[in-house]
């Protein structure tokens, strides 16, 4: 499932389409308003400043009428293959996770990498320390034998 | 989790569980824990500090849901109580979801419509 030992996951899809058009929209506000969300939610609203530095929110309608707000600052750009930015999501986790996204050219079309980094143990808030990452899939791990076999 | 895509209104326990997780002690604690259910005095034993040091670190696994504490008589056993853990999980598999979805819908906008691959199917890698 989650890739063991840091709590980061990567998730790819292979989309039939040129690389810059999946880059545009991923980076072009009028665009994000179009597509960006899972099922059942919408985007109102989108602000992109595309340059490293940047600052990007992205406004997410729930189904129950909530906006959450993704926001984050870009810390590479490499159009029209790679970005890189932070991630918080207001209200919620104010605690940055990295977001890195890769856009492969494929004989099929574009392959869309993302990697998300760093997730649970920014929003640890403080008293971060290496190493607990691994400690903690081992108790789920455990915690799972156990829930399964009681 | 199917239904949304982040939920939020667990935030303030996932907040106390990875609050009680983000100690190099407490790890220690829920990992000797993790082998079998021990007395409050026997956990204390390899850590050099007071008694009612390691209590306090009980305390907020306790309040954390990550432990149990069982009283019989003037002896307290501890044991490990794995849902906090579950739940800690279930809330990574909401990112999951959540790009998986995410990279649908990318998909259904950026390909032209002819290439479109029938639903069900999926595209995924």
């Amino acid at each position: 499932m989650t890739e063991a030992a840091n709590l980061s996951l990567v998730v790819r899809r292979t989309v039939r389409a040129p690389v810059e058009r999946v880059f545009d929209a991923w980076t072009k506000s009028e665009f994000l308003k179009r597509w960006w969300g899972p099922e059942g939610v919408t985007c109102p609203e989108a602000d992109v400043d595309l340059r490293v530095g940047g600052h990007y929110r992205i406004a997410n309608k729930l189904p129950d009428g909530n906006i959450v707000v993704i926001h984050g600052e870009f810390e590479l750009i490499e159009p029209p293959t790679k970005l890189v930015y932070s991630w918080r999501v207001d209200p919620g986790i104010p605690a940055p996770s990295r977001v890195t996204v890769r856009f492969e050219t494929h004989a099929e079309g574009t392959e869309v990498i993302v990697i998300h980094e760093r997730i649970a143990s920014d929003a640890i808030r403080d008293n971060h320390e290496q190493g607990w990452n691994g400690c903690l899939d081992g108790l789920i791990a455990f915690a799972d034998e156990e829930s399964s076999g009681r | 989790m199917v239904s949304t895509a982040l939920k939020y209104e667990d935030d303030e326990a996932l907040d106390v569980v990875f609050g009680a997780l983000a100690d190099r002690t407490r790890r220690r604690i829920l990992a000797r824990l993790a082998v079998g259910p021990e007395r409050v005095t026997d956990l204390a034993e390899p850590f050099t500090m007071s008694l009612p040091a390691v209590s306090k670190h009980l305390k907020v696994l306790e309040r954390a849901g990550l432990i149990r504490r069982d009283v019989e008589g003037r002896i307290h056993r501890c044991s490990l109580g794995p849902e906090p853990l579950a739940d800690a999980r279930a809330w990574l598999d909401h990112y999951r979801y959540f790009w998986e979805s995410t990279l649908d819908r990318l998909a259904v906008y950026v390909e032209p419509k002819a290439n479109r691959q029938p639903k069900g199917k999926g595209s995924k890698k």
